[in-house]
């Protein structure tokens, strides 16, 4: 640890703020999670090659409905959110307030892009056949990155928030630095999720015919 | 949540503070390319498993890069990132359990139908 770091040691008996540190076992925590919901995706997307079957009764393949330009552009989204996120964190560490609130509105927008690209991409899916009932992948696909999401616009209100709050002049010191950072955190986190998600769930789909999982395996239909 | 009358911070502070800053724009810079490299990674004529394998890595840089830098664990104390890695080492311990112990190919799949 830096010597600037230790400048701000937190009273505690660990010397780590008591906010930050429970927000980084809550992450650790949101991990397993996470992990859970990445294993079942893959795990039934492994079983059901075939991706699902829409209303008329066709076989329709998952990497056919992807939209890859936007996925990615969502992803490039999330990923200079987060960025803004880290200048806002260090925009309040040097009490700059302006620049602070400056950034964190660019965080919010960017959320708010990502969260209406999500929107738009469970719409066009849901208009194509894949439903949250009609297939074990659909259940699995919209649980996974509708959970993401919510997670999204949790930090999107949490950071609406604080914007607002950082008016009453409450939000200043190294406290107010250390709410921010808190945020901050969770955040970030929702921005590595994606990372995984992006390459777990969307990427590999578009590996050879069949996606990484492949041929040779029975096409189910429900 | 919290008071702002508190002293000002050091100029040792600030001055770290300005150095991770060009660190924030040239990390942004990488994560951008990378992704950029990875979607294209996609198209080229490779063997899956190497285009896979290599996709894999840089989600991992990806991934370690944000937690080090943009959420701050090389700044800060160890314990932070020995309780964050408890729990990645968990989930990744539950993926690989849940993917070998429901291997596909020894489930009656007749369930489903």
């Amino acid at each position: 640890m830096s010597d600037t770091a230790a400048a701000h040691e937190a009273p505690t008996s660990t010397g780590i703020d008591h906010k930050k540190l429970i927000m980084w076992l809550f992450l650790a925590s949101d991990c397993m999670f996470f992990g859970t919901l990445i294993s079942t995706h893959l795990l039934y997307r492994k079983l059901f090659p075939a991706g699902f079957t829409d209303a008329e009764g066709h076989q329709r393949f998952i990497q056919n409905l992807f939209n890859l330009e936007l996925t990615s552009f969502s992803t490039f989204i999330l990923l200079m959110s987060s960025f803004l996120m880290a200048l806002a964190v260090s925009a309040m560490h040097k009490g700059q307030l302006k620049s602070f609130r400056r950034n964190v509105l660019g965080v919010i927008f960017f959320g708010l892009i990502f969260l209406g690209c999500q929107v738009y991409e469970f719409t066009h899916f849901y208009h194509q056949g894949l439903t949250i009932q009609n297939s074990v992948l659909g259940s699995t696909f919209y649980v996974l990155t509708g959970t993401h999401g919510t997670h999204v616009a949790i930090g999107v209100l949490w950071l609406i928030l604080l914007y607002f709050y950082s008016f009453t002049g409450k939000l200043g010191g190294h406290m107010g630095a250390l709410d921010v950072e808190v945020a901050g955190l969770y955040w970030h986190f929702v921005d590595i999720v994606w990372i995984i998600i992006f390459t777990a769930v969307y990427l590999v789909e578009y590996l050879g015919p069949n996606g990484i999982w492949g041929s040779g395996l029975p096409a189910v239909t429900q | 949540m919290s008071s702002s009358h508190e002293a000002a911070p050091s100029p040792a502070f600030l001055a770290e503070e300005v150095r991770r800053y060009h660190h924030f724009i040239v990390l942004a810079l990488w994560l951008a390319v990378v992704t950029g490299a990875e979607i294209v990674l996609i198209f080229l004529p490779l063997p899956v498993a190497v285009v896979f394998t290599v996709l894999a890595l840089m989600s991992a840089g990806k991934f370690f890069a944000v937690i080090l830098w943009f959420m701050h664990l090389i700044y800060d104390k160890r314990l932070l990132l020995w309780c964050f890695l408890a729990g990645l080492v968990l989930a990744f311990a539950t993926f690989a359990a849940v993917l070998n112990l429901f291997d596909a190919a020894r489930i009656d799949t007749r369930w489903f139908s």
